[in-house]
């Protein structure tokens, strides 16, 4: 077993990486063997110096770092990739892991949770930045939903049409003109087809109306 | 000034009748109203001028037959023939087709003869009695077969008897029926050709002014290149020329127009072009350069802290580490607002997804959102354009609706996209914002469907005073990106 964490710093701004190497510097475990700027240098340096741990950023210029990850899986299988990067939306964060990576820090606490994230990973863990965990949970775990009883049935033939246009993003107006009714009794099959089925919302509609295939996209 | 009630009403009635009818119609008016009054009254004129020459006419001959007739039967009554007596009275009556009776008293007032034969009406006797010394005596008679001019005439001043005579005014008054007839057929024919000639002359009239109207019409239809034909060198032809001049101007200020709004048009596309592209200049250059260096100090200041065995030093540290990472955070917000990298990196779902979360966060509103396009990615236009129309169709929702429900929906239909922004908040009347009645409003819903409209698209909005409201946001798919998400479904198929 080395003695060190050997690490390549893979981020655009020197500025960043001279800070990043003095806090890694003050731990006596790890060590910073090279630094790239782009993604292609990354790769190339990857290969070179087979580090234990990359850390990543996503926004760099060329190939950029969603797409950087997939490549070093590939390329270095044993380098350990933990993403230090700026965004802080579950979507960066869920693509990152997607494709491969161990950790996902966010730069601005990185004066914090930096270190123990590189612990982390190095033991084999996923690391995911505290705030952002709830978001992924959410993302991972079924939203609860109402859902609606099966009352479709229930409607009326004027409840059923009106609703289905209402799904596929007609104004009022243009159903009341398709119909050949008025704005005004458009809105009250809408709300009574809308209150039988239980839903709140134009978005509820469609949800509701896709998973029941009474439209379709095209 | 003051004008009867009663008068008014009369004069708006007549204006009523008189403006309801075509100029056909009052001209064709005017011209038989002119011929038959004409007519009319010439007709009345030469009747009774004609009716009182032929009665002074009647007259003098009513004394001159009787004059005659006493100096013929003078002889003849002293003789006492009374045959020749009967002769010349039968004669008289015969020469003259005016004269209706004649007959001979003598001097004793006794019919001495008469052309009536037996029925002799006595009272005719003492109806024009007549003084001997007298010349002659005329009187006029109205009996059931008109007017009879009767004139007694003493035969050798009254010694041998009185000669009378009667002369009716039949056929006086054939005549003048003749004579009515005639001049009132006249009228007719004239009246005739005066209505044939009157609907040619309107016809030349009205036929320019139709076509003028005609014209007019299409030109407010946007037709400019509409033009009428100068008919004839009249007032009517000098409006068709001043007409024509007046659509050759509206042309030009309408051509000019147009091109001012291309001009408009593509300043604005510009300006928000250029304005987007600032944005996402500024936001990578905070997100770059500013937020990478503000970390790069939080970590030194991280190490300094850690390192140096000065308690002060630390705490000072601490606190410049917690000041530096407080304007991190910032920044990132202000990069953030001006442009979500996320809309460029992984397109519009993510981005708006992190929109409604944000929103949700600090607005305390319930935002669903639905976003249904089959294709992964929009063109850049289309992406930027939504993002920022639903952004500003949310802030709406925050500042003025009082809203608790919002839902947002995008969803592909047929050739477009079509998004709705639904708020179960408090509505606002339509035409009042449309009427300009909140500038700020306005100017927010005018920007929204000018960035709509710069691609094709249209903005729909529909509100209800407590009912919430609905915007409606439509654009079509541009066609170069079809073509790509074709081949990219043909490839993976």
């Amino acid at each position: 077993m080395k003695s060190k964490t050997t690490i390549l710093l893979a981020d655009d701004h020197a500025v960043l990486r001279a800070g990043l190497r003095l806090l890694l510097s003050q731990e006596a475990h790890l060590e910073v063997i090279g630094e790239a700027e782009s993604g292609l240098e990354t790769l190339r340096l990857a290969e070179e110096l087979q580090p234990d741990l990359i850390l990543l950023d996503i926004s760099m210029p060329g190939l950029n770092g969603l797409e950087a990850i997939s490549l070093l899986r590939k390329r270095v299988p044993q380098t350990r990739i933990l993403i230090l990067t700026m965004h802080d939306d579950v979507h960066y964060l869920r693509q990152a892991l997607q494709n491969g990576a161990s950790g996902y820090v966010l730069k601005k606490a990185a004066d914090v949770e930096l270190l123990s994230a590189i612990q982390a990973v190095m033991q084999g863990e996923i690391y995911v930045h505290s705030s952002m965990t709830r978001s992924l949970l959410e993302d991972i775990l079924p939203v609860a939903q109402s859902t609606p009883p099966e009352q479709w049935d229930l409607l009326s033939e004027r409840e059923k049409e009106v609703l289905r246009l209402v799904a596929y993003g007609y104004t009022s107006q243009e159903i009341a003109d398709q119909l050949g009714l008025s704005a005004k009794t458009i809105e009250t099959y809408r709300a009574r087809g809308m209150e039988k089925l239980g839903l709140s919302s134009r978005a509820a509609l469609v949800r509701f109306a896709l998973s029941k295939g009474l439209i379709s996209a095209e | 000034m003051q004008i009867h009630p009663s008068l008014r009403n009369l004069l708006q009635r007549f204006w009523d009748i008189a403006g309801g009818v075509s100029v056909r119609s009052k001209i064709l008016g005017i011209v038989l109203g002119l011929v038959l009054l004409l007519g009319l009254g010439i007709t009345v004129q030469v009747r009774q001028a004609l009716t009182q020459t032929m009665a002074a006419q009647l007259a003098e001959q009513s004394v001159s037959v009787a004059r005659d007739l006493a100096a013929r039967s003078t002889d003849l009554i002293l003789l006492n023939d009374l045959f020749a007596l009967h002769r010349l009275l039968q004669e008289t009556k015969a020469n003259n087709q005016n004269v209706a009776y004649a007959f001979l008293l003598d001097s004793q007032g006794h019919v001495l003869a008469s052309t009536f034969g037996e029925t002799f009406p006595v009272d005719l006797i003492t109806a024009n009695p007549i003084e001997p010394t007298a010349h002659h005596r005329t009187l006029i008679f109205a009996t059931n077969q008109g007017y009879v001019w009767d004139t007694a005439v003493p035969i050798l001043e009254g010694q041998v008897g009185v000669a009378r005579v009667g002369l009716s005014d039949t056929s006086l008054r054939a005549t003048l029926t003749t004579i009515t007839n005639q001049l009132l057929l006249t009228t007719a024919l004239v009246s005739l050709i005066g209505v044939t000639a009157a609907t040619f002359l309107t016809w030349i009239l009205t036929r320019p002014i139709l076509d003028l109207a005609q014209a007019a019409q299409a030109v407010a239809r946007g037709d400019f290149t509409q033009r009428v034909k100068r008919w004839a060198n009249d007032e009517i032809g000098e409006l068709a020329t001043a007409f024509n001049q007046m659509v050759g101007e509206l042309a030009k200020a309408d051509e000019i127009r147009r091109e001012r709004e291309i001009l408009r048009r593509q300043l604005l596309e510009k300006v928000i072009v250029t304005q987007e592209e600032e944005r996402k200049r500024i936001a990578r250059e905070l997100h770059d350069s500013t937020s990478q260096t503000l970390t790069s100090l939080i970590m030194g200041l991280k190490v300094m802290e850690s390192s140096c065995s000065d308690l002060n030093i630390q705490l000072q540290a601490h606190d410049l580490r917690q000041i530096a990472a407080q304007t991190l955070e910032e920044v990132h917000d202000l990069a953030m607002q001006l442009r979500p990298r996320l809309l460029d990196d992984l397109g519009l779902r993510a981005a708006l997804e992190r929109l409604v979360k944000e929103w949700q966060m600090r607005h305390r509103l319930s935002i669903d959102l639905m976003y249904h396009v089959p294709h992964e990615r929009l063109p850049d236009v289309v992406e930027t354009a939504l993002y920022r129309i639903i952004q500003e169709a949310l802030t709406n929702v925050a500042r003025h609706a009082q809203a608790r429900n919002v839902s947002v929906l995008i969803e592909q239909r047929g050739e477009e996209l079509v998004a709705v922004v639904e708020d179960d908040g408090v509505g606002f009347d339509i035409s009042r914002i449309e009427m300009g009645d909140s500038a700020q409003a306005h100017l927010g819903l005018a920007g929204m469907q000018e960035r709509a409209a710069l691609l094709g698209g249209t903005i729909t909005f529909e509100s209800e005073i407590g009912r919430g409201t609905s915007i409606y946001i439509q654009l079509p798919i541009p066609k170069a990106e079809e073509n790509e998400v074709e081949n990219y479904d043909f490839a993976r198929g």
